[in-house]
């Protein structure tokens, strides 16, 4: 019986962002969280385990420094993701890999997966980050490990050693089968995941958190990229409330303002 | 000597790949699915391989095959599905670097400088990384290549299956061309359901504008056809006028309308996120204030 691994990033929050006076990003000044899609990610591989057995497995890579200043909200992500059902996690942490790039995070899952003894049936990933969003961890494991991928899965199932899955794309939507071990990339389509409850936020707390350095691990990618300027989008917008006694008299001056901005002809 | 290839499954992905490398010297092209039928591929004035295939299996075979023999610097291509799958799985393989939603690039002896968005588009990265990179760039960031000639085609045959495509769902596209729109009403989540949705669709005819939507609304609960959906995963848009009704403002949404003149937004919670990134903002319950403003309008109208 095998794993079911989940890749879950702590991930630099959006909603957040810090800039320094110069108008550059205060990276070391954001916090870190759960990402976005592997909510979903996790929320899947427990309908999975239902089907596969075995444990969840969450695999966490440090992409964002210092690691000494992260160590709490790196605890917090982690028990989160426990919380959503990962049976254990699997922490890298180590300022020689930060920040990150996608070449050696995916060359520290598949580092950590060997040290930590699991042995995946499946490795679920999500289809994107909200920090990077480049999407690609999930295709450049399946391309080190030579396993099949199915990216951008909206539907998964898995029935006798086998995966059919929905792949979402563009135009049409494919209906995919591959043998496992498998790689796959979820989107937030793939379901809705639930909020943990207080009994799972309870037991996360006893489950196990295994920290690693990359000295622990063979075969870690040193970055190559190389990050020259991070620069906080500026939106000038006018942010005015409209405000009014009647609803009639908000709509009413909503239209005359957006006739001055030559914006609406009536 | 830097070379490229250029990978695509459209003509007009083709030649805007071919533009962010305008000054690479030598240039070979991969043309899948559509692009490996169109005829205008002969008129490239490249070397051009052709797969008749869109299956990422096919395509990272058909990049491999082309990689071993012409060791190019740069790989690129579009940021399609397609693309970001196979040429992930290629990436990783090769441990080259990839960077992906490229809207400016500069190709230098040892590596190539570029920018992409950052933190959901709140931010801008500019970053560098050493040859081979495989490339994605935005689509509509560069200039495509006009430049014609006769190209020499080589056919290469799909191989390297290792997933089994086993059916193909079409989706029900309603072939609105957003990009194009002058005024767009964006519809959320604060719909309570499908039906109402006609009062977005009532203000639209109203102001000439088309109806656009959040991604939940369009790709969880398709309420609309997919080609609604704007944002960073979906549609960019630059109307003149964009009008939120019911969106709060995510930077996923936020990353495809920013290059909107004005932005008004319609929103019940004076906290959402959206009215600080709005030109005018009405607190209010869309069920109340719709029915308001599409009365107002007929009455001008008249
Ligand atoms: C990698 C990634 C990519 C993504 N890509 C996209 C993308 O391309 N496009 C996109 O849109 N999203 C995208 N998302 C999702 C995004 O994060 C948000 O979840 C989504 O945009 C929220 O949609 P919404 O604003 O319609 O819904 P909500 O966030 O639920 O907002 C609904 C709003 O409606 C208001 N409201 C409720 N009732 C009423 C009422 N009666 N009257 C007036 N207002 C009311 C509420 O106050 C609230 O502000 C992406 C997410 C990730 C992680």
């Amino acid at each position: 019986m095998g794993d079911i691994v989940v890749l879950v990033k702590p991930a630099l929050n959006p909603d957040m962002v810090r800039s320094k006076p110069d108008g550059t990003v205060d990276i070391d000044a954001i916090p870190l969280k759960l990402d976005d899609i592997d909510a979903n990610a996790l929320f899947e591989a427990q309908k999975l385990k239902q089907v596969l057995g075995g444990k969840i497995a969450a695999i966490l890579v440090l992409t964002w420094g210092p690691a000494d200043k992260r160590a709490k909200d790196l605890r917090m992500v982690a028990q989160e993701a426990l919380a959503r059902g990962a049976d254990e996690a699997h922490i890298v942490a180590d300022d020689s890999i930060i920040p990150g790039d996608p070449v050696t995070t995916a060359s520290a899952v598949i580092a950590t997966i060997k040290k930590a003894g699991l042995n995946p049936d499946i490795i679920l990933v999500a289809e994107a980050s909200i920090d990077q969003t480049t999407g690609q961890i999930a295709g450049r494991i399946a391309g080190k490990l030579g396993l099949p991928f199915i990216s951008f899965a909206r539907k998964l199932e898995v029935k006798d050693g086998k995966i059919v899955a929905e792949r979402d794309l563009e135009e049409h939507i494919e209906v995919l089968e591959a043998p496992l071990p498998a790689v796959v990339s979820v989107t937030q389509e793939i379901n809705e995941p639930r909020p943990p409850t207080l009994i799972q936020i309870r037991r996360a707390a006893k489950k196990p958190q295994n920290y690693y350095k990359v000295a622990d691990l063979e075969g870690v990618a040193t970055p190559v990229k190389q990050g020259l300027e991070y620069k906080i989008l500026t939106v000038s917008r006018k942010q005015t409330i409209i405000e009014g006694d009647t609803l009639e008299e908000i709509a009413e001056k909503l239209i005359s303002l957006l006739e001055q901005e030559g914006v609406i002809k009536l | 000597m830097v070379k490229a290839l250029v990978v695509g499954s459209s003509i007009p992905e083709i030649r805007e790949a071919l533009g962010a490398v305008a000054s690479v010297e030598e240039k070979v092209v991969l043309a899948y699915g559509k692009a490996a039928e169109d005829g205008s591929l002969e008129q490239l004035g490249v070397k051009v391989y052709k797969l008749k295939s869109t299956h990422p299996d096919h395509i990272v075979a058909a990049v491999e095959k082309i990689f071993n023999e012409l060791k190019p610097e740069i790989i690129i291509g579009w940021i399609t599905k397609n693309n970001r799958a196979a040429l992930s799985y290629f990436a990783g393989k090769h441990d080259l670097p990839m960077p992906t939603d490229v809207t400016s690039l500069k190709i230098q002896a040892d590596g190539l400088v570029y920018t992409r968005g950052f933190l959901s588009e709140r931010a801008t990265a500019k970053e560098k990384v050493p040859f081979p990179a495989v490339v994605l760039i935005n689509q509509k960031a560069f200039k495509p290549v006009e430049t014609s000639g006769q190209s020499e085609v080589i056919e290469i045959t799909p191989e390297g299956e290792i997933v089994k495509l086993l059916e193909v769902k079409e989706k029900a596209l309603s072939g609105i061309n957003l990009e194009e729109a002058e005024i767009i009403v964006g519809v959320g989540r604060g719909f309570k359901k499908k039906e109402d949705l006609e009062l977005a669709f009532n203000l639209a005819e109203l102001l000439g504008a088309q109806v656009g939507a959040s991604r939940p609304i369009a790709a969880d609960y398709k309420w609309l056809p997919e080609d609604a959906w704007i944002g960073i995963s979906g549609k960019r848009v630059s109307p003149k006028l964009y009008i939120a009704i019911g969106i709060s403002g995510a930077p996923q949404h936020m990353a495809g309308v920013m290059n909107s003149k004005i932005i008004v937004a319609i929103n019940k919670d004076k906290t959402a996120p959206i009215f600080k990134q709005a030109d005018y903002g009405v607190v209010a319950d869309l069920y109340q204030f719709l029915p308001v403003l599409i009365n107002k309008l007929k009455e001008r109208k008249k």
